[in-house]
C-alpha cells in the first residue's frame, strides 16, 4: 500500500517570539516493511537554519532556528511511503514467554535504539505505577507468550478505557489517565508501556499515522485525520518489534504508517522547542492520509476528534 | 610531650583514647611515627585551647563562620552552619601512595569504559557488559554515541574530575563504595575544611608535615584549560543556581579558582559557540565545569523540561566549540550496578588486576546472581541498581537484607521477580574508626572518605592529597555528603618526619600581571545593582523610622512635637510600602515597630533586609566574607514597643548599613561590579532625597522643624550648622541637599557619580557616541549644575524624579538581561 501523507501545523503567538528553536520529528525513520519514497518539509517563515539529523532514538529530526520575531509559524510535512505487510503470519508465530523475553532482553548485546535493552526501564513519561502493575497482572502471566500477553493487554485497554480528547493534556502522566480510564492514543500507549515494562517486557512508544476507512459508500474526508501513537513490543530475535494499537485493538500492519520510535512521547514528539517571549499560543494541526488510488473529498467541517 | 600532657589534665588527651576500639582504628593501629603525628596534633589542639580558653571546636567554628561556610540538607530552606571536627584524619604517605595508585588506575578504567560506551561499544558486543546495564541509567546520553569532537590536537577526555567514596576496613584495607562523575560534591568543602583548620590551628598542620592541597586545584584548572581550543581559555562554573544544596560550595570554588560562576540563563549559544552575556556584550566561554546533570544541560537535546539548561549547549560541544567537564553522559558509570562489572573490566580493558577493590556487588539482572542474592539476603545489603527508587525499597540507599520484615521481604521478592534488573546485592562493609574530638574527649567514630581525582595540566591523573571525611553519627554508610548529626573532618596526608612535603610546582609560576575582576555577567550586574538599591532603600526607611521615633522621646529633636511633620513622615512610610495604611493612626512606637518588622509589604525594613540577603546569595562568589557576614546577619529581635529600645535598633541597623558602605568603598575593587552596586545606591539615594524634599520642603512656608528633619534624613545636619549660623532656612537647605556638588548626600553629587560610573563602563560600539544610560544621566545632571536654587522649583524636582526612573530603566535595558522567559512548545498527539 502506498500513502501520501500531508501533516500541517500552524502556530499563532499572541505576541512576537524571538530566537525560536524547534525540533521537528516528522520525517519517517527507516522501519522494516516500510519504504519512504519522497519527503519534503516546508516552513513559513523560512528559518535562518534547518539542520537534519538522525536519532538519538529511531527518529529523524529537523532542527529549525528562526532568528527574527515571529507571530505565526506554519510547518508542512509531506511524504509518500510504501507500507507492506509483515513477512510472517502472526496466527502461526511462536514467541517466547513473558519470563523468557525478559531474560533475552537483559542478556542482549545491542545498545542501539533498535535493541530491546533501550526500552526496558522507566522513562520520563512512563514512570512506574503500582496501580497499573496490579491491574495488568492477570494479562501478563510469566508463562504466557509475549504475543498473547501483548494482545490481552491491548484488548484490556481497548475495552476498559474511553476515548476522550478533553480528559488529558499533552503532558498527562499515565497514572492519571489510568485513574480516569480516559484519554487519547498517547495516554493509552503510555499506560500499556507502564504495564509491559513492569513485567520486564521491552516496550516502545511509536508515533505515526493511521489510515482511516470512511463509512461504506462515503468518500474519505481530506485533512480529517490526525497523528497516531501505539506501542511496539519486542517479541524476540526472530520476530523483532511488533506494533500493538490499544486505541483500535489492532496489530499494526498496512494501515499503520511508522514515523518514529522512542521510550515515550517526549522522545518522538512531532514538534517541541524553546523561544523567548510570547504570551499564549494557539496551535492547529491537520493531517491527511491518502491511500493511492482512492477518491477523497474536502470536509465541510473538520472535527479534530473524529478521526 | 608526655610531661606537657600531664600538665593539662582538664583538656582532651589522645592518650586517654580507649584502647579496645574496633579493629583498624586510624590512630590506635597507626605505626609509631604516624602515631607521633597524631599526638603532636592532639597536643597542639590542647595547647590552643589552653592559650585561648576556648574549646578547639569553638576556634574552628569561628573560622568556619568567617569563611561563610554553610550547607543545606534536603528539605532545608535555610542554610546551616558547617560541622567540622578539629581533629583531622591523619594518613601516612606510604598508605596514601597505595591508595593513590588504586584511584588513578580506577580513573583510567572509568575513562576507558566511558570511551567504549560512547564509542565502539565493544564491551557490549563481546558480552563483557550487558546493554541493559547501560540503558538502566537515566543518564545514558544516546546522542553522545559516536561523537569525538575536536579529536585533532586537543585532549579528548570524558572525565576531568572524579570523586570516589572510600571505606577503610578493619584490617586497614581500602574499598571503593561508589564512583561520582556527575558532580564532585565535597571537593569545595574539602578545601574549605583545610582553610578553616589551617587558620584555626596556625602552624600545626605544617608541624606534622601535611601535604598541601593548592597544587591539586591548579592542576585541575590546567587540565581543563589544556582541552580547550584557545590558548587562554575562559572557563566558567555552571551552577543550577542559588537554591541548590551545594551552591555555597560552588560559589566558593568559583572564587577560589577564578572561574566566573554562571547560570544557564547567563549563557547563549550562537554559531555553535557558547557565550556569556556580559555588560560588555557576549563573551565566549571555552569550557564549563558543570555542576548540573546531563539531563538538565540542554532542553533541546536532553530533557525538554529543563529550566536551568542552555538551548543547543550540546551542539556547541558536539561541534568542538566548547569543552565540558565532565562530558555529558559520563554519569552513567555512577550507577551502583557498575561495581558488579568493573572488577573484571580491569583485565579486559587495561590488562591489569585491580589495585583497589570495590565493594562486592551482584546484579540481579543475571539469573545466577539473582538467585544468590535471594538466598543470601540475610548477609547482604540490597539496593537499587541504578540509583532510582525501585519497588520494595524505601529509599535509594542500601538496606541490610536482615533488617527487612517478612512483609517487606515478600514485597521485595515479588518486585524482584518481575523486574530483577532494578536491584543489586552488595557485601556489608565494616568501617574502621578515627578519633573525633567530642565535648572534652576523643571518641572513636566510623568514617568514610571522599577522595578526588582530576586530570592535571599535562593530562595525567592527579589525586588530591587529602579529601573529605565524613564521621558518621550512626555508623551507616550513605551516599549523601552529610547527614543529620554527622561531622566532617579534614584529611591530612603526612610525610614521615624529616621529609619536607614537596611544594606544588605550579605555585612557583608567576601568572601574567593583570587588573580588573574579569568579566561581569549581565545577570550578576543586575543583582549587584539591586543589591545596592535595597541597601540604600533600607537605610532611607530606617532613617525615616528614626526621625519618627525621635519625635516621641527627644525633647530637642528636629521634628519636635510638630504633628504636621510627623504626619508627613508617616505618610512617607505608607507611600513606600513600609507601613499598612490602616496602621497609620497608631501610636508612634507602634508605627515604628510595624515598619521595622514589616515582612510582607515590599517596603518594610524586614522585607528589604530579606531581599538584600536573597540577592546577596547569588553574589556569594563576589562578596568578601566580612561583607557577606554583616549583610546576612538576621535582624535584631524586636519584642515590645519601648521607644528607647526601638531607637537603639534603628541606630544599630544604620550602623550596620554604614559598615557595609565602608567595606564597599575600601575593600571592593573599584571595577564594573562595584560600579553597578554603587549605581544602585546612588539612584536609590537620589530618589529618596527627592521624596524627602518634596514632602518636607515642597512649598514655601513649611515649618522650620520640617527643614530640620530634612537635614537629619539627609545626614547633613552637621554640615549645615558649620556652614550657616542660623537655623534651617529653605534656600540654604535646598542648595545644600540638591545642588551642592561637594555634599556626598546631595542630589547633584549622586548624579555626578552616576555619570562617572557610566562613563567608565564598557561600550558596545566603537563610534564613541554616548549610549542611552549616559545620555539620561547627563541630562539629569545638567540642570543641577547650571541652575541656582531659586530656579530649581517643584516642577524641576518632579522632572528629576521621573528622569531617575528612566535612567534606571535605561541601565536595565542596556546592561541587564531582558526579562525574557524561555517557553516550550509541545504539540499534542491528537488522535486515536
Amino acid at each position: 500500500m502506498i500513502y501520501t501523507v500531508v501533516h500541517r501545523t500552524e502556530v499563532e503567538y499572541d505576541s512576537p517570539v524571538t530566537l525560536a528553536r524547534f525540533n521537528v520529528r516528522l520525517r519517517p525513520a527507516p522501519w522494516a516493511g516500510q519504504v519512504l519514497l519522497e519527503h519534503g518539509l516546508t516552513v513559513d517563515p523560512v528559518p535562518w537554519t534547518i539542520l537534519d539529523d538522525v536519532g538519538p532514538w529511531v527518529v529523524n529530526r529537523s532542527r529549525l532556528f528562526i532568528r527574527n520575531p515571529l507571530t505565526r509559524l506554519v510547518i508542512v510535512s509531506r511524504f509518500r511511503v510504501e507500507v507492506s505487510a509483515p513477512g510472517f503470519d502472526l496466527a502461526m508465530a511462536v514467541t517466547p514467554s513473558v519470563a523468557q523475553i525478559r531474560d533475552l532482553a537483559l542478556a542482549h548485546r545491542d545498545l542501539s535504539p533498535f535493541g530491546p535493552a533501550a526500552y526496558l526501564y522507566a522513562s520520563p513519561f512512563v514512570p512506574p505505577s503500582p496501580a497499573i502493575t496490579e491491574w495488568a497482572r492477570p494479562h501478563l502471566a510469566p508463562e504466557s507468550s509475549v504475543l498473547e500477553a501483548g494482545t490481552a493487554l491491548m484488548q484490556a485497554i481497548f475495552r476498559e478505557f474511553a476515548y476522550d480528547g478533553e480528559a488529558t493534556e499533552a503532558d498527562t502522566l499515565p497514572g492519571e489517565a489510568f485513574l480516569k480510564k480516559r484519554g487519547v492514543c498517547q495516554d493509552f500507549a503510555h499506560v500499556m508501556l507502564v504495564a509491559a515494562r513492569a513485567y520486564g517486557i521491552p516496550a516502545a512508544y511509536v508515533s505515526g499515522y493511521l489510515r482511516t476507512i470512511p463509512p461504506p459508500g462515503k468518500p474519505r474526508l481530506v485533512g480529517a485525520d490526525a497523528t497516531h501513537a501505539w506501542v511496539a513490543l519486542w517479541c524476540g530475535e526472530a520476530l523483532g518489534w511488533i506494533g500493538f494499537d490499544p486505541t483500535n485493538n489492532a496489530i499494526a500492519r498496512t494501515d499503520h504508517i511508522f514515523t518514529a520510535m522512542g521510550r515515550d512521547y517526549a522522545d518522538v514528539a512531532p514538534i517541541d522547542g524553546v523561544f523567548h517571549g510570547g504570551g499564549g499560543q494557539k496551535m492547529e494541526v491537520s493531517v491527511d492520509v491518502a491511500p493511492e488510488g482512492e477518491d477523497a473529498t474536502l470536509p465541510l467541517l473538520a472535527d479534530p476528534a473524529a478521526g | 610531650m608526655a610531661t606537657e600532657a600531664l600538665a593539662h589534665p582538664a583538656s582532651a588527651r589522645l592518650q586517654d583514647y580507649p584502647v579496645d576500639v574496633s579493629a583498624g582504628d586510624l590512630f590506635r593501629h597507626a605505626p609509631p611515627d604516624l602515631a607521633a603525628s597524631w599526638l603532636t596534633m592532639a597536643d597542639g589542639l590542647r595547647a590552643l585551647t589552653d592559650e585561648s580558653g576556648l574549646p578547639a571546636q569553638e576556634l574552628v567554628a569561628r573560622q568556619i563562620s568567617d569563611l561563610g561556610m554553610s550547607f543545606r540538607l534536603t528539605g532545608d530552606t535555610e542554610e546551616r552552619p558547617w560541622q567540622l571536627t578539629p581533629m583531622p584524619l591523619i594518613i601516612g604517605a606510604q598508605e596514601w601512595a597505595g591508595l593513590e595508585r588504586g584511584l588513578i588506575q580506577r580513573a583510567r578504567l572509568l575513562e576507558a569504559v566511558a570511551a567504549d560506551i560512547y564509542g565502539p561499544q565493544q564491551l557490549i558486543a563481546n558480552g563483557h557488559l550487558p546493554a541493559a546495564v547501560v540503558t538502566g541509567s537515566r543518564f545514558f546520553a544516546r546522542n553522545m554515541v559516536g561523537l569525538e569532537p575536536g579529536a585533532s590536537g586537543r585532549g579528548n577526555h570524558y572525565i576531568h574530575v572524579y570523586a570516589v567514596d572510600l571505606a577503610r576496613g578493619p584490617r586497614g584495607q581500602w574499598r571503593v563504595l561508589g564512583d561520582r562523575l556527575r558532580i564532585a560534591n565535597g571537593i569545595g568543602y574539602a578545601l574549605e575544611n583545610r582553610l578553616a583548620l589551617a587558620r584555626a590551628t596556625g602552624s600545626l598542620l605544617t608541624q606534622v608535615n601535611t601535604r598541601r592541597l593548592a597544587g591539586f586545584f591548579s592542576e585541575l584548572r590546567g587540565g581543563i584549560a589544556r582541552d580547550c581550543q584557545r590558548e587562554n581559555p575562559r572557563i566558567a562554573l555552571l551552577t543550577p543556581g542559588r537554591f541548590n544544596q551545594s551552591y555555597p560550595e560552588q560559589a566558593h570554588l568559583a572564587r577560589y579558582l577564578g572561574f566566573p560562576l554562571v547560570e544557564g540563563r547567563d549563557l547563549t549559544v550562537s554559531d555553535e559557540r557558547l557565550y556569556v552575556r556580559t555588560i560588555a556584550g557576549p563573551k565566549r566561554i571555552d569550557a564549563l565545569w558543570r555542576w548540573i546533570d546531563t539531563l538538565a544541560l540542554d532542553p533541546l537535546n536532553f530533557d525538554s523540561r529543563s529550566q536551568i539548561g542552555v538551548p543547543d549547549l550540546f551542539d556547541a560541544w558536539a561541534r568542538g566549540g566548547l569543552e565540558i567537564a565532565n562530558r555529558p553522559g559520563v554519569e552513567v558509570l555512577e550507577a551502583p550496578v557498575f561495581s558488579a562489572f568493573l572488577p573484571r573490566l580491569f583485565r579486559t580493558l587495561l590488562g591489569e588486576d585491580p589495585l583497589l577493590p570495590n565493594v562486592a556487588t551482584w546484579w540481579c539482572g543475571q539469573p545466577i546472581e539473582a538467585a544468590a542474592v535471594r538466598e543470601g539476603l540475610d548477609n547482604l545489603l540490597v539496593r537499587t541498581a541504578f540509583g532510582q527508587t525501585a519497588g520494595g525499597l524505601a529509599s535509594t540507599e542500601a538496606v541490610p537484607g536482615s533488617s527487612l520484615s517478612r512483609a517487606e521481604r515478600e514485597t521485595l521478592f515479588e518486585a524482584l521477580g518481575r523486574r530483577p534488573m532494578d536491584y543489586c546485592g552488595q557485601e556489608i562493609v565494616q568501617l574502621s574508626t578515627t578519633p573525633a574530638l567530642i565535648g572534652n574527649g576523643y571518641e572513636p567514630r566510623p568514617f568514610t572518605l571522599r577522595a578526588f581525582v582530576a586530570r592535571g595540566a599535562n593530562g595525567e591523573w592527579q589525586v588530591m592529597p587529602g579529601g573529605f571525611a565524613r564521621l558518621s553519627a550512626s555508623g551507616e554508610i550513605r551516599t549523601t555528603l552529610m547527614g543529620e548529626g554527622d561531622l566532617s573532618a579534614d584529611v591530612c596526608v603526612v610525610e614521615a618526619p624529616g621529609i619536607t612535603p614537596s611544594q606544588p610546582t605550579l605555585l612557583a609560576v608567576t601568572p601574567p600581571v593583570r587588573r580588573g575582576g574579569g568579566i561581569l555577567a549581565s545577570q550578576a550586574a543586575d543583582n549587584l545593582f539591586w543589591f545596592g538599591r535595597y541597601m540604600e532603600r533600607a537605610e532611607a526607611t530606617v532613617r525615616v523610622v528614626r526621625a519618627v521615633l525621635g519625635s516621641a522621646i527627644e525633647v530637642d529633636s528636629a521634628a519636635g512635637n510638630n504633628p504636621e511633620v510627623l504626619e508627613k513622615l508617616v505618610g512617607l512610610l505608607v507611600q513606600w510600602g513600609a507601613l499598612d495604611p490602616k496602621a497609620a493612626d497608631n501610636s508612634v512606637p507602634k508605627i515604628c515597630r510595624a515598619a521595622l518588622t514589616e515582612a510582607v509589604l515590599p517596603g518594610g525594613v524586614a522585607s528589604l533586609f530579606a531581599r538584600l540577603r536573597s540577592t546577596g546569595l547569588s553574589l556569594r562568589d563576589r562578596l568578601a566574607s566580612d561583607f557577606w557576614r554583616i549583610a546576612s546577619r538576621p535582624l535584631p529581635l524586636i519584642d515590645g514597643h519601648r521607644p528607647g529600645a526601638l531607637l537603639r535598633i534603628a541606630r544599630e541597623l544604620i550602623e550596620r548599613l554604614s559598615a557595609l558602605s565602608g567595606l564597599l568603598g575600601e575593600n571592593f575593587v573599584h571595577g564594573p561590579a562595584w560600579r553597578f552596586l554603587d549605581m544602585g545606591r546612588r539612584i536609590e539615594r537620589a530618589l529618596a532625597l527627592s521624596a524627602f524634599t518634596e514632602v518636607l520642603a515642597g512649598e514655601e512656608g513649611e515649618p522650620t522643624e520640617a527643614l530640620g528633619v530634612l537635614l537629619d534624613l539627609a545626614d547633613s545636619q552637621i554640615t549645615y550648622r558649620s556652614r550657616y549660623l542660623t537655623g534651617p532656612r529653605r534656600d540654604p537647605v535646598l542648595d545644600m541637599l540638591l545642588l551642592d556638588p561637594d555634599n556626598p548626600r546631595a542630589l547633584a553629587f549622586q548624579l555626578a557619580k552616576l555619570v562617572e560610573h557610566i562613563e567608565a563602563l564598557p561600550r558596545l560600539s566603537e563610534d564613541l557616541l554616548p549610549e542611552a544610560p549616559l545620555r539620561e544621566a547627563r541630562a539629569l545632571l545638567a540642570p543641577l549644575m547650571s541652575l541656582g536654587v531659586a530656579e530649581f522649583g517643584p516642577e524641576r524636582l518632579d522632572e528629576a524624579r521621573s528622569g531617575l526612573l528612566a535612567l534606571s530603566g535605561a541601565i536595565a535595558e542596556r546592561y541587564f538581561l531582558q526579562y525574557e522567559k524561555t517557553e516550550t512548545t509541545t504539540v499534542r498527539t491528537l488522535l486515536a
